[in-house]
């Protein structure tokens, strides 16, 4: 399956979205343009960090209109528009995992069709292997598994990865290399 | 004295490419990692097709859209506030003139009303 990436910052460091953003700042109804281009990729960092279809429509929800908001305050000072969005979403996502963490009185079997919306397998259909690979993903320690989504889920660089994380482009190569190994070793145990 | 790229760096690099449709094998020389990065290179890859977006329900796109749109509406006056700012003087002044003018008719009637009670009371006793 071949998918259309991200395109990548140029070296110039122009923002791709410069052109939407201003009109988004301009005039608001102009923001159709950036919600349609990125729903979909916040929607999947949501869904792969939270593993619940529900939770991730109810994140994604909330992060665009926290854009929408705070839209005129962007500025592309070295941060790129996408790395901004992602930031906002990643602080979502935190406040996602603060209410689950509240509400975790009752048994996770009382909600089965929340277990069964966390399977993307039935979403996509897909073999074995892949499935394997998600499940290893999941088993990530939490700052690896943000850089693995962001990085080859989203398609961000690893200096918007560190924008997102508010970590260094160095910091976020060394998680990224860690996460790679820690996933090579849970597959191969699981093999 | 050159910087000599690290590890990480290097992965990251062929990473990059790999995630730019470059084959494993090719981005790793590239980036001048020896053969045993290279399946870390390739799970990359491997990461990248095994988990795609997940398709966002056309229901939730839809209701969430609609809402996007209502909440950029209140702010449109703002908006053009800001790209008319003449304009916004002018509609103040012009408000604040017809407020002066609804509340000192406001004043006038209610001074004549009170002007007029006892009178009022008197031929009612």
């Amino acid at each position: 399956m071949t998918r259309e990436m991200p395109a990548a910052v140029p070296a110039a460091g122009i923002d791709p979205d410069f052109v939407d953003v201003r009109a988004a700042q301009g005039d608001r109804a102009a923001f159709g343009a950036l919600y349609r281009r990125y729903v979909e990729r916040v929607y999947g960092y949501c869904f792969y960090l939270l593993g619940d279809h529900h939770d991730a429509e109810d994140a994604t929800e909330r992060t665009f209109l926290a854009v929408l908001g705070a839209i005129d305050g962007f500025r592309d000072e070295g941060a790129t528009f996408r790395s901004w969005l992602f930031r906002i979403a990643h602080n979502e996502l935190a406040n996602s995992l603060r209410q689950r963490q509240r509400r975790r009185t009752t048994p996770l079997e009382a909600h089965p069709e929340s277990a069964a919306d966390a399977d993307p397998a039935r979403l996509f259909g897909e073999a074995d292997e892949a499935r394997r690979l998600r499940e290893a993903v999941a088993r990530l320690a939490d700052d690896r598994r943000h850089v693995i989504v962001l990085r080859f889920v989203d398609g961000l660089s690893s200096r918007e990865v560190g924008a997102v994380l508010g970590r260094s482009e160095g910091a976020v190569r060394v998680l990224q290399h860690r996460a790679l190994r820690d996933l090579a070793a849970l597959l191969a145990r699981h093999h | 004295m050159s910087h000599l790229p690290s590890l990480a760096e290097r992965l990251d690099r062929a990473l990059d490419d790999v995630l730019g449709g470059q084959p494993a094998a090719a981005a790793t020389a590239a980036a001048g990692l020896d053969a045993t990065a290279r399946p870390l290179v390739a799970l990359g890859g491997d990461i990248h097709a095994a988990m795609p977006s997940p398709p966002v329900a056309a229901r939730f796109e839809a209701r969430l859209g609609a809402r996007l749109a209502d909440a950029a509406h209140p702010r449109a006056p703002l908006a053009w506030a800001r790209r008319n700012p003449g304009r916004l003087i002018v509609t103040g002044a012009v408000g604040s003139a017809a407020v002066g003018v609804g509340l000192t008719a406001l004043a006038v009637w209610r001074s004549g009303r009170r002007a007029s009670a006892p009178a009022h009371r008197l031929l009612h006793r």
